[in-house]
Order: C-alpha cells, then sequence, then structure tokens
C-alpha cells in the first residue's frame, strides 16, 4: 500500500454529508432488492450469484450510518454531520457555491474560505475565530461576509431531505436526485421532481381498500 | 476537516464478485479493508470517493482471487492544525476535557489550552471559567460564588480549535520479561488523537458567545 499524495484535495462537509447520504441510499435500495430476490427464490439453497455482495461490512457500517447501542449520542458521520446544531444540513450545492463564489472577492486563504463554509459564521465573534487577524485584513467588509453566509443558510430554513449529487461525483453512479422541496425554497432544476413525491397506488389485482377513482 | 488521500494498493476480488461491476466489487473491497480504520499520518478512513485507476485482474498460484492495483481517492478526516470544529463534550476530568464527534472520541483538551482562569469542581465533576477573574490562581476560583462560574457541562455543543494531532503506530513486539516477571504492557494508545484548544474568544461552548457582540475587542493571544 502506496500513498499517492497525503492531501490532493480539501472536502466541505456539505460535500461528504452529501456523499455518505447516497451510499446510504443506495446501500438500502440493495439491501432492498437483495431481500426482494430472496423472498422470491424462497428456500433456494445453491450459492447463489445473484448475491455476490455481502452485508455491508461492520467497520463501514460503523463509521457511516447505522446508528449504534447509544442512538441519542449520534455515534457516525452521518449524524454528526446533519445535527441540528450544524449549518450543513440548511446548505444546499447552490448556496454553497454561490458563497464561494462571494468569497472569493476577499482575501481569505484555502482553508479560511472552507472554515467559514463549514462553520457558517453568523456573528463577528466566530468570524475572528476563523480568520487570523481579521480587524487588519478586512475590518471594513466583515459585515458583509456576515451576511453573505446569512443568505447562505438563511434562504433554507428547513432540513432538506437530499440535495444533488455534487459535481465531483464519479460520472457512473448518477442517481436521479430525490428532493423533497420545503415550500420557500424552489430551484429549477428540481422543479421536475418535486411533482414525483405520490406513490403508485398500484395496480394489483388482490389490492382492496384502494378507492376506485384513481383507476 | 475531511481531505482526500490519493492511495495506491493491491486488492483480491473473491471469485462470487466476478459477476459484479468491477468498479463496484473494488470500491466494495476497498471499503472493507480501510473504512473507520486510522492510516498513519494520514487520517481516519471514511470511505472510498472514487477509483483512478485500476490495472487488470491477475491470478496468483494458490488462490482463485483476482488481484487488482488500484489507485483511488479516499475520504479521510484529518482536521488540520488551527481549525476550528463543532464537537461534543463527552467527559471532564481533572486533566482536562474529552469530546468526541460521534464517530471520532479522541479529542482532548488538556488543562493548558483551557480559557484562563479556570478550574475543576470536584463536586460538579466539570470545568468551569471565570470570564472576569482575571490572574486568580486556581485555589481561589473554587472560592467564587457559583452564579460567576460558566460551566462546562457534559453534552455540550463547543466550537474548539485544533491543535496538534498525535499518531502513534502500535506495533506489538515480543513480550519483554524482567528478572522471569513479565512486565506490565504499557497503557494502550489511541492510534490518532486531537489535541484542541478553547482558550481564545470565540471558543468553547456556542451558548457562550451567542449574541455577545460586546465581546468583539481584543482577542487572547
Amino acid at each position: 500500500m502506496e500513498i499517492v499524495n497525503q492531501r490532493s484535495a480539501l472536502l466541505s462537509n456539505f460535500e461528504v454529508l452529501t456523499l455518505l447520504r447516497e451510499h446510504e441510499r443506495e446501500q438500502l435500495a440493495q439491501a432492498k432488492s437483495n431481500f426482494l430476490v430472496k423472498k422470491e427464490q424462497g428456500s433456494s439453497d445453491d450459492a447463489n450469484v445473484n448475491q455476490p455482495l455481502e452485508d455491508v461490512p461492520e467497520n463501514l457500517r460503523t463509521i457511516e450510518f447505522e446508528a449504534s447501542f447509544f442512538p441519542d449520542h449520534g455515534r457516525n458521520a452521518i449524524q454528526y454531520l446533519s445535527a441540528e446544531y450544524q449549518p450543513i444540513i440548511q446548505q444546499t450545492e447552490k448556496s454553497v457555491k454561490k458563497l464561494v463564489r462571494d468569497l472569493s472577492k476577499y482575501d481569505l486563504t484555502k482553508a479560511e474560505k472552507l472554515q467559514i463554509v463549514n462553520l457558517a459564521p453568523t456573528e463577528a465573534v466566530e468570524l475572528y475565530v476563523i480568520v487570523e487577524e481579521l480587524e487588519d485584513r478586512l475590518e471594513a467588509q466583515m459585515e458583509e461576509i456576515l451576511s453573505a453566509v446569512q443568505t447562505s443558510i438563511g434562504s433554507n430554513p428547513s432540513t432538506t431531505e437530499f440535495a444533488a449529487g455534487n459535481d465531483e461525483r464519479p460520472s457512473g453512479s448518477g442517481p436521479d436526485p430525490l428532493f423533497l422541496p420545503h415550500e420557500d425554497y424552489v430551484d429549477e432544476e428540481h422543479e421536475v421532481f418535486a411533482e414525483e413525491e405520490m406513490d403508485d397506488p398500484g395496480g394489483f389485482e388482490g389490492d382492496l381498500e384502494m378507492d376506485d377513482d384513481g383507476e | 476537516m475531511f481531505i482526500l488521500s490519493t492511495l495506491k494498493d493491491t486488492v483480491a476480488l473473491l471469485p462470487n464478485t466476478f459477476g459484479l461491476p468491477g468498479e463496484q466489487a473494488l470500491i466494495a473491497a476497498l471499503n472493507k479493508k480501510y473504512a473507520n480504520r486510522v492510516l498513519h499520518d494520514v487520517g481516519l478512513c471514511i470511505c472510498v470517493f472514487d477509483l483512478a485507476e485500476a490495472g487488470e485482474g491477475k491470478v496468483r498460484y494458490g488462490d482463485g482471487c483476482l488481484w487488482h492495483k488500484v489507485v483511488f481517492r479516499m475520504v479521510v478526516f484529518r482536521p488540520f492544525p488551527s481549525e476550528v470544529i463543532l464537537a461534543k463534550v463527552k467527559s471532564s476530568s481533572e486533566d482536562g476535557i474529552r469530546l468526541t464527534l460521534g464517530f471520532f472520541d479522541d479529542l482532548h483538551i488538556p488543562l493548558p489550552y483551557l480559557p484562563i482562569p479556570s478550574a475543576f469542581d470536584v463536586r460538579e465533576r466539570a470545568h468551569f471559567w471565570i470570564p472576569e477573574g482575571g490572574d486568580t490562581p486556581a485555589a481561589e476560583l473554587l472560592d467564587t460564588p457559583t452564579e460567576n462560574r460558566m460551566y462546562i457541562d457534559q453534552g455540550e455543543i463547543m466550537r474548539v480549535r485544533v491543535e496538534t494531532d498525535e499518531f502513534y503506530d502500535d506495533e506489538p513486539g515480543p513480550p519483554k520479561a524482567a528478572e522471569g516477571v513479565q512486565v506490565k504492557r504499557e497503557l494502550r494508545r489511541s492510534p490518532y488523537s486531537i489535541i484542541c484548544s478553547i482558550s481564545e474568544q470565540g471558543l468553547g461552548p456556542t451558548s457562550w458567545w451567542k449574541q455577545a457582540q460586546e465581546e468583539d475587542g481584543m482577542e487572547e493571544g
């Protein structure tokens, strides 16, 4: 095993959360389809070539998504990143991109910009902690930076279920974004998907209790 | 606090995965090997981000697996020094405070990095800070009235600055025996631990600094 590049890129918390959520979705979909296949095949006993992937390995589960024995502690990465005290759940890909673009006007290092995106400081004292020598460098523009941050989190006041896949994902795994928009937030790309929340009521013969209105 | 690291490794694909698309099988094998493990001088590996290159599978003598040389990028948790992160207090003791991030527990704040002046209240099992304390020594601090004390309780969310991180490579050696008596093994240290500080203005429990605009002004050194 060789380390080619120890630090080839920096990732924002938002990007990591998006990635982990997508993994989780894929895992759930995989587990569902495995389960359905198992059901269909009943008690088939041969080594099943359709299910070569064993269950998600435990180390991956622990770090990524499964809640462990202490559900209130939030023992995994997704829970940490989507906690209420974090601003990340209020961010979307668009808002993050906009914030980075706005921040590029100021003389900030890459690390400082990343921290501003991750921590979303809304008050001056928070900004002091992140940016060194704030007064000397950016005295007058502090307010502007704070208001840019406020816009990026303020426009999405509620939790977004799932944001669109970000640009760095490998092209082979582009799922349809499942996006449940909050009423205030309208994103042109996702208006199409807003309509798809309703499940197809289904037309099985054995399906009782369904009113025949929609049939 | 997350970075991408590019790694190169050789992984074996088991025959029962030959039916899967290669990329998927390789990513699964890599995740199984690296997820939630600490790589020395790299950090805590979370999951595979993508594959950069993958060679063709070669069969080795003796087993039926296909071995692939892979170059891939991995999401790694490694905050850089002087980064500010949000963490939850896990426990406090006389030596300092221990924080947790849910998926990572080894964040410590040793005594020198607590805000000055502060002391440890043995009855409450919590550290506290006196904002106007100045330079009073710790013994006097314990006599201050409790209303002035700002406690750091368990479970509070804090903003902390990362000072340094330490990697400890634990290689098991032969058991050392001295004069027939087995020497006690050293305390097991965690492979990756982070030292943090809350000694500046703006750090510490987030509730301390909400709407605290009057705190603007000089920063502590």
